[in-house]
């Protein structure tokens, strides 16, 4: 089976690298995946995504039309793929800067304040990982010991003193208690 | 407990500049330009670690000819551009044929022509195989489908450029050139050519040398290009390679290089699934082409569907290897968003009228 997934927001939020740890997680549970973002002009200033290919065969294809999965870090990234998802997918957003609304009623929501639990862990900046902790409440193959070892992967060796607020923010998206 | 794959997630543009370190490339020369100029900012560091030569050129023009002057030498080099930094870059191209220098070019392909765009396409097959340069010469040519391969085939095009003394280009795309996949390098497969007989190594000891690209007298140029030729005919002879799939049976066979391969794979499960024998045939060497396998298949399959990202330039070539024996037919766009499998599958029951198949 395959599926895909698109991590959308502003230039800054770590829309890259979000997709990296994504990516390199899947790769750890022993899944097919390619990584590929939008890049060019588009990064200057506009929104930046990248989409996720994860397949137990081979990956056939990116850059695809449909989506199963998009995470919204912004309102523009909202807009501007909600109508790209499949019907039954998924769209995960970031209410603190996403208004709740629900316009399409053959999707499912999650609406988790990413950058609000980002602020109060002291770092405004780790939006990304707090929505890789809610998007792994939601898949089977992803789990802590996997991101863990995903984000110690992707980050270089200069900045291996992030990881641990890295992983503190991911447990604040999985922590479901706290998001309700 | 987690097994941890030993593969490791990385970028098409870095995965091809590591191979060409691990394939004992010696010297780089290039000139940054979108999508490829990972490549060169890769190596600007990792040769300098390793004490190997790695130049900035001024311009494209400059970097092909540093190639050609390293290589004369006996070193390996290599360069890397994109489609419309490739054009410039034919001139030099036509002179390394003639010169029989083991030139390595990578292209990862934007969108022309002219100077295009920095999405991805496919529109450089005529330049790579056909050529833009002066005279008859042929470059050897091979198109990776995915980052694996892009690995793989950068150590091939190594090899085949020293093995044959013959320029090698591996002609990737935007896509994969952007694009992360798991793959792993393992260690350069080939043994190394020895070069001895003819790299300009200074003339201590021995009778001095010199490469040319012309010949002295007519009877001489005549026959400097029958040897050529005789030469691309055994390229052709032993180093043609392919892939296919579902070939059998199939009724139908869909044709593509590079990545959009993946694409038709998929595709053709589709079409399979929906009771249409579906088969797909990939040419990994675009030059030398596959021309007398896709002869043998015109025997039994009813239509070729040839799906690029251009406006239709392999399909030639699948023509001419199925000399009208079956329909040819294109799925295409010129540049930009890949066709998606829903595109493909498309296009092929358009071609093949689904009349035929209403009741599936």
């Amino acid at each position: 089976m395959e599926k895909n997934y698109i991590i959308a927001g502003f230039g800054g939020q770590g829309v890259l690298f979000a997709g990296k740890v994504l990516a390199n997680a899947f790769m750890l549970a022993g899944k097919n995946v390619t990584w590929y973002p939008c890049y060019g002009a588009e990064m200057r200033g506009g929104t930046v995504n990248c989409e996720i290919v994860v397949s137990d065969d081979e990956v056939s294809s990116v850059h695809k039309q449909d989506v199963d999965c998009v995470i919204a870090l912004n309102q523009l990234s909202f807009d501007r793929f909600i109508s790209r998802i499949k019907k039954g997918g998924m769209l995960i957003c970031n209410s603190s800067l996403i208004e709740e609304i629900r316009p399409r009623e053959d999707i499912s929501y999650i609406f988790s304040p990413m950058t609000d639990k980002a602020v109060d862990s002291g770092n405004p900046k780790l939006t990304n990982m707090v929505s890789l902790g809610v998007l792994s409440n939601e898949e089977t193959a992803l789990n802590v010991e996997i991101l863990e070892k995903a984000i110690d992967i992707v980050l270089p060796e200069e900045r291996k003193k992030l990881a641990k607020s890295n992983m503190e923010a991911i447990m604040l998206g999985i922590d479901k208690l706290v998001t309700a | 407990m987690v097994s941890y794959s030993d593969k490791q997630l990385i970028k098409g543009n870095y995965a091809i500049a590591e191979a060409s370190v691990k394939a004992g490339c010696e010297c780089y020369f290039g000139y940054p330009i979108t999508p490829q100029t990972e490549i060169g900012e890769y190596l600007s560091q990792r040769m300098y670690d390793l004490k190997r030569g790695y130049v900035c050129a001024e311009s494209e023009l400059a970097a092909i000819n540093m190639v050609i002057g390293a290589v004369s030498t006996g070193a390996k080099a290599m360069t890397s551009s994109s489609s419309c930094a490739v054009a410039l870059m034919q001139e030099a191209l036509s002179y390394a044929c003639s010169d029989e220098l083991p030139v390595v070019l990578i292209n990862v392909m934007r969108a022309g022509p002219g100077l295009g765009y920095i999405y991805p396409a496919q529109g450089d097959y005529f330049q790579s195989v056909y050529g833009g340069g002066n005279g008859d010469y042929k470059l050897t040519v091979l198109a990776p489908s995915n980052v694996q391969e892009c690995i793989d085939l950068t150590y091939r095009a190594f090899y085949l450029a020293q093995k044959w003394r013959n320029p090698t280009m591996v002609l990737a795309d935007g896509l994969l050139g952007q694009m992360m996949e798991p793959a792993s390098f393992g260690e350069y497969p080939y043994p190394e050519v020895d070069n001895s007989s003819w790299a300009l190594t200074g003339a201590k000891g021995r009778e001095g040398r010199a490469i040319y690209s012309c010949a002295r007298d007519e009877d001489e140029h005549n026959a400097k290009i029958r040897r050529l030729f005789e030469k691309y005919d055994l390229i052709a002879k032993e180093e043609t390679t392919w892939e296919e799939f579902n070939t059998e049976d199939a009724d139908v066979v869909l044709v593509a290089f590079g990545s959009m391969t993946r694409n038709i794979k998929a595709a053709m499960k589709v079409l399979r699934s929906q009771g249409i024998k579906a088969g797909a045939f990939r040419p990994v060497t675009l030059s030398p082409f596959p021309t007398e396998r896709l002869n043998q298949l015109a025997d039994s399959v009813d239509k070729f569907v040839v799906v690029e990202m251009n406006m239709g330039q392999m399909i030639n070539d699948v023509k001419l290897a199925v000399n009208g024996k079956s329909d040819v037919k294109l799925v295409n766009r010129p540049v930009g968003e890949w066709l998606s499998v829903e595109e493909i599958v498309a296009g092929v029951k358009n071609i093949i009228g689904d009349k035929t198949y209403a009741s599936v």
